[in-house]
């Protein structure tokens, strides 16, 4: 017992009266250990962003895009040249009637809804005026989405038949337009044009990966088609499965379907494809992983450069204090003693680092928090790996210094100057 | 009969470097008695130091034994050669050795920390206790930096005392140290020899050598001769006649004031 605070004793007095020194040693762990800390915390945080935003989606949702999603392994220039060859169009389209075929024709559907997302324009309600986006969709947007009203209505079926102008509008709007005035009823003028506002959604809060939508407005399809943007495509499809365990089945519904409809010929591609948020979820968390063991892998040589410094910086400390070894054995130290106070001394120098290196991660996190809005989550998981992983650091590259020291012969130990 | 700390029979010491054999120590005997006060001297590469090293169990004889208190000490391995120098042996070197960074007290501390067992009374008393003895009261908390020649001696002389060892060596122990302080430092040995310590002693000056009950001459490895000392210089006496600098500087100013008036 004695020795070990002995040995703490020590350790810190050598690393205290070279304090410049041991920082620069510790650096290695510490960027090492907030590396990997800060990897892996990005990474979850990201992961737990990702997931809460498909949940807020619902499993039992899949999106129809236009055109082709995955070129099948080919590489670019092949592509190219298959293209010339076949008479699929690359750049497929979605249209409203899309939307149609698949409510009527889908047995595994329940609510289809055709979507134009997200267009930015100038909204305007009495001298006030801004960029605000604005989606076009159908009456079951509201569920397909998840979203609740706050007051009013939502877009209606006949609002979507008529081209009626009402819009609904997303909290963040609200407020920013109206402060505390009840906005249903008023007219605001999207792009010079006069709309009712016909409801209020609820605060939605999930960032989404496009535009927020809360800070969006939303009005019937066919009003922002015909008459806002000029268009008679849709930017992609949304539909709601009636079973979720039946992902395959459906989405090989929509695909015999929208073939039909599209006329696509046995042998030819898709001009649309179809996704789900389980399939993206997958795909993200696939791509975290590469990137979180890309990173990981970067960090751990860090932390072997550093752990190669703590050897280092043992031998330079065994040498300079030969002679305080000699003097230790005189007086009774064992091999063993001297043996456990170096390598002390290398453990409290790689373990210093990795607290370091946790709060050199905090740090990091803080900024990627402030800066992108991703909090990025630290579980006891990294913090506990990254100091058992520095105090063995300690112990594997301390272990040939100290061995060194504990042999030194104390005569000869006792004669250096 | 009188109880003998140190025993050796016919010890030799060789080493080899690369290819030759240098023969440091040639069959020594020499018996030390309990309360024994000797000094060994010699000129340079006599042995003195690996007679000391091997006495004082940093290393062990290549021929012969050694038996401290009475312990068969010549084939015994590292840690328990470690745990005899810890209890049995206090060394005091010419330069001193203490640690740098350690105060005083640390530095005296060190022999407890590789004890085994319990300490005999509470460690802060028993650090104390070897402090008054060596008269470094109220110096505790310093550094060796912060201590001239003679204190840090008496630091180390503290150290050694501090296990209460079977023997204390000390191998120069004024060397370095200005011939007041060294007598100093003898009238500290001359107290704790009066108490009952044996104590072992190399100096290549005679002057030194004859505080001591008895000295050995050491050449070539070989104890050539053997002189008792019926009176030892007595350290203490020898001070109340040496005048410290201060008595010579204000003598010095009388002079000069005498000559003045002349
Ligand atoms: N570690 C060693 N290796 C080889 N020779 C040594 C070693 N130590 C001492 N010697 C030799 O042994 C002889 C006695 O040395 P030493 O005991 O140091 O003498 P002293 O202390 O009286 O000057 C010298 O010739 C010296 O060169
Ligand atoms: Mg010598």
């Amino acid at each position: 017992m004695k020795r070990i605070f002995e040995n703490l004793k020590v350790a810190f007095k050598s690393l205290n009266s070279n304090k410049l020194r041991a920082f620069l040693t510790m650096l290695g762990i510490i960027i090492g250990v907030g590396s990997v800390v800060a990897v892996i915390s990005i990474g979850a945080g990201a992961e737990a962003l990702i997931t809460q935003n498909l949940q807020s989606m619902g499993t039992n949702v899949i999106t129809i895009s236009p055109g082709r999603a995955e070129p099948r392994g080919e590489g670019g220039p092949m592509r190219h040249l298959e293209d010339a060859n076949t008479e699929t169009i690359d750049e497929g389209e979605l249209h409203l009637e899309d939307a149609i075929a698949l409510q009527a024709k889908a047995t595994l559907l329940n609510e289809v809804v055709p979507v134009l997302y997200g267009r930015n324009s100038t909204i305007s309600y009495m001298s006030w005026s801004g960029q605000v986006s604005v989606t076009g969709t159908t009456q079951d947007f509201l569920t397909v989405q998840g979203y609740k009203m706050a007051e009013g209505n939502f877009i209606t079926e006949s609002d979507v038949s008529n081209l009626s102008n009402v819009a609904v509008i997303g909290n963040t709007v609200a407020e920013d337009y109206f402060g505390k005035i009840n906005p249903v009823g008023e007219i605001i003028k999207i792009n010079g044009k006069n709309f009712v506002i016909s409801g209020l959604l609820q605060t939605i809060g999930t960032a989404g990966f496009g535009s927020d939508p809360d800070n969006s407005i939303y009005i019937p399809i066919t009003t922002a088609q015909n008459k806002l943007y000029g268009t008679d495509t849709v930017d992609s499809i949304i539909a709601k499965l009636k079973n979720e365990n039946q992902l395959d089945e459906s989405t090989a519904e929509v695909k015999s379907i929208l073939r039909i409809q599209h006329r696509i010929m046995p042998g030819e591609n898709n001009d649309f494809s179809v996704s789900s948020p389980t399939q993206f979820l997958e795909t993200a968390s696939s791509v975290l992983q590469i990137l979180s063991i890309t990173l990981g892998g970067i960090a751990a040589i860090s932390l072997l450069v550093g752990g190669i410094g703590i050897m280092n910086i043992m031998f330079v400390s065994v040498t300079e204090r030969t002679r305080e070894i000699g003097i230790r054995k005189s007086l009774g130290a064992k091999n063993r003693d001297i043996l456990m106070q170096f390598l002390t001394e290398s453990i409290i120098l790689s373990l210093l680092g990795g607290l370091l290196g946790i709060g050199f991660a905090y740090l990091i996190s803080w900024l990627v928090k402030t800066f992108s809005g991703l909090s990025p989550l630290i579980t006891a998981t990294p913090i506990i790996l990254a100091l058992s992983f520095s105090t063995a650091i300690g112990l594997i590259f301390g272990i040939f210094p100290a061995m060194r020291a504990a042999r030194l012969n104390p005569i000869e130990s006792l004669r250096y100057e | 009969m009188e109880e003998k700390v140190i025993e050796i029979k016919n010890i030799s010491k060789v080493y080899k470097i690369e290819n030759f054999k240098v023969n440091a120590l040639n069959g020594i005997n020499l018996n030390v008695t309990k309360g024994e006060y000797v000094a060994i001297m010699g000129p340079s590469g006599s042995g003195k130091s690996t007679l000391m090293n091997i006495i004082g169990c940093l290393d062990t004889p290549t021929k012969g034994t050694y038996t401290l208190d009475s312990q068969d000490i010549s084939k015994l391995n590292d840690n328990r050669l470690a745990e005899i120098r810890n209890k049995k042996v206090g060394f005091v070197f010419q330069t001193f050795n203490l640690l740098s960074r350690y105060s005083a007290i640390d530095n005296i501390e060190l022999p407890l920390i590789y004890s085994k067992g319990r300490l005999p009374k509470p460690r802060r008393e028993m650090i104390m206790d070897v402090i008054i003895s060596v008269g470094l009261k109220g110096r505790e908390k310093h550094r060796p930096s912060q201590m001239s020649g003679g204190e840090r001696q008496r630091v180390a002389i503290a150290r050694a005392l501090i296990n209460s060892p079977s023997i204390i060596l000390a191998d120069e122990p004024t060397g370095n140290l200005d011939s007041r302080t060294g007598e100093e430092i003898m009238a500290i040995f001359e107290d704790l020899n009066l108490r009952g310590s044996t104590i072992f002693l190399v100096t290549h000056e005679l002057d030194i050598a004859r505080h001591t009950d008895r000295i050995l001459y050491l050449r070539d490895g070989i104890i050539t001769g053997e002189e008792k000392i019926k009176k030892p210089i007595s350290a203490k006496d020898t001070l109340k006649n040496m005048p410290t600098l201060e008595d010579r500087i204000s003598k010095l100013e009388e002079n000069k004031n005498y000559e003045k008036d002349i």
